[in-house]
């Protein structure tokens, strides 16, 4: 077993409901581990609290009870350590791509000559050599994704939080990012904390899946996935024991489905 | 790496499509049909004056040139053009250094905000022309009444604008630059700052016209010297040609003051129009 990096501690959290002065539960006591070089992606219906995890293991949020552990140590301001890749690519539309990516290593005094070097060599992984000069609204979607991947990659964060980064995309140009990501995690070495309503995208990038429950949301189930890497992300049902996978998630995963379609 | 041939294609395909640079001929032709209402404006009002309307009343282009000609030849109208000049710019840059203070201030800080935002809102809704007469009790008939009353009509236009470009500041990014490793002073300077520019720069275009304004109405009220005094004699020793005279360099002073800001903006906000496409006209 690999070194725990981050580990979610019986985390609980209320809401307030708007208008109303009760709270609301969201999350109610979920506990579960990230392994060093591990990719794990977190799965759960809309609305239970998955980007919610993400916030905590930023420091954005404090949990109403449980918490969170970075390499051992409480989470209790902005972790530094961590990189974020939102669900929206979120450049800065005032910085050219270039500057965008700098920006981190500037924030945290690197020096100029490293600077230039780190965000070329970023810029070349994802693929956006020769884009360095222009505004993030003269790109693309996916472009802009990838923009926001390499920003992140730069710094060399200790663990890459992710939420739902390639819903928004097309369905090409995420089968293209889907590998890309694949393929720059393992080259990195690096550990990564997946959001998705994607079981699919799940299971194919995944070394685990963890399962949330409706709101309030507990830990349903926590599915290794030993697929053989390099997994193929254009033609999923090739991999060999890819059905075997995502059968064991679906057959967790489709109870909270139907308890949504009675409800409604 | 994968090629990202699936969606982006090529550096030089995805380059939006360089703006068609306006041929010399198109050029003028464009400013022709700018100025072309004008230009039948003033025909118009030529042929008018003397045969629909009593030249006294509305005078005439030709007349208003003569007069221009002969206020700028003989000088008379430079001490009134020095004393306006010094009221509109120490007004404006007094409104819009304040303005955005005070709208950074509260904009950052929610718990500023709630005291003080009733206070600047029900003030906002005064109107300041009202305070003139007041203001030339507080701070004399000199510069510095005219120079309060333009600054506080500029402060509030300035301050709402900024107040609200704070405000729209996009949460998600505040915190990404901070688990970036941002510092509040840096974040200030790479995201507030760059975020509310657009907001800044419209506020500080809105606020020349008003400081105009302000400005006219203190020398109107009571002064020594000034533009608005000039004018303010001019139609009451019924002369049409001296008032539009009076008119036309204060209208040459907000083009002028509108093209700058319109330099300001394109340069600071770069970003926002991105550099191939030609800028909009004023």
């Amino acid at each position: 077993m690999s070194e725990t990096v981050l580990s979610f501690d019986a985390i609980r959290q209320d809401f307030p409901t708007p208008g109303a002065h009760s709270m609301i539960r969201v999350i109610d006591g979920i506990s579960f581990k990230v392994g060093s070089g591990k990719f794990v992606a977190v799965i759960g219906p809309s609305g239970c609290g998955k980007s919610t995890l993400l916030q905590m293991a930023a420091g954005l949020l404090m949990p109403t009870r449980g918490g969170v552990r970075h390499r051992g140590r409480p989470v209790n301001d902005v972790n530094r350590e961590v990189g974020f890749v939102p669900q929206q690519a979120q450049l800065f539309p005032w910085k050219t791509l270039a500057e965008n990516v700098e920006l981190p290593l500037l924030l945290r005094g690197v020096a100029s000559v490293e600077r230039k070097q780190r965000v070329a060599s970023a810029l070349e992984a994802v693929g956006l050599s020769g884009f360095e000069h222009y505004f993030p609204s003269q790109l693309s979607g996916g472009m802009q994704k990838r923009g926001s991947i390499a920003r992140t990659l730069v710094y060399r964060p200790d663990v890459i939080l992710m939420d739902e980064p390639f819903g928004a995309l097309d369905a090409q140009t995420r089968m293209v990012m889907q590998e890309d990501l694949q393929m720059l995690s393992r080259a990195a070495g690096a550990t990564v904390l997946f959001i998705t309503h994607d079981i699919t995208e799940a299971v194919l990038l995944a070394d685990s899946v963890v399962i949330m429950s409706q709101r309030p949301s507990r830990l349903l189930a926590n599915i290794a996935i030993n697929l053989p890497r390099p997994r193929d992300v254009f033609e999923p049902f090739r991999n060999p024991g890819f059905d075997a996978a995502y059968e064991a998630v679906w057959s967790v995963f489709r109870s909270q489905i139907d308890i949504r379609q009675r409800a409604h | 790496m994968n090629d990202i041939a699936a969606t982006t294609g090529s550096p030089g395909e995805a380059e939006l499509p360089t703006a068609r640079r306006r041929s010399w001929l198109g050029k003028a032709v464009h400013a022709l049909t700018l100025l072309l209402p004008g230009i039948v404006i003033l025909i118009f009002w030529q042929w008018a004056a003397g045969r629909l309307i009593k030249e006294i009343y509305v005078s005439k282009p030709t007349a208003v040139a003569e007069r221009l000609y002969e206020l700028f030849s003989s000088g008379e109208i430079y001490p009134h053009l020095w004393t306006t000049g010094q009221e509109l710019v120490l007004g404006y840059v007094i409104g819009v250094t304040g303005g955005i203070l005070a709208g950074y201030a509260l904009g950052r800080s929610p718990r500023l905000a709630s005291i003080f935002e009733p206070y600047v809102m029900a003030f906002y809704g005064i109107p300041k022309i009202a305070l003139a007469p007041l203001f030339i009790i507080w701070f004399g008939i000199g510069i510095w009444s005219k120079i309060a009353l333009a600054g506080i009509m500029v402060f509030f236009l300035v301050f709402y604008n900024v107040y609200t470009g704070v405000r729209s500041v996009d949460r998600e990014l505040v915190n990404l630059t901070l688990v970036m490793g941002a510092n509040q002073r840096q974040l200030t300077y790479h995201v507030y700052l760059p975020a509310a520019a657009p907001y800044v720069l419209l506020g500080m275009r809105m606020a020349v016209p008003y400081s105009v304004i302000g400005v006219i109405v203190g020398e109107f009220t009571s002064s020594t010297q000034g533009l608005g005094l000039f004018i303010h004699e001019a139609s009451s020793t019924y002369d049409p040609a001296g008032v539009f005279a009076g008119i036309v360099i204060l209208l040459a002073f907000v083009v002028v003051a509108n093209v700058l800001a319109g330099r300001l903006e394109r340069r600071f906000l770069r970003w926002k129009a991105p550099s191939a496409h030609t800028p909009s006209e004023i």
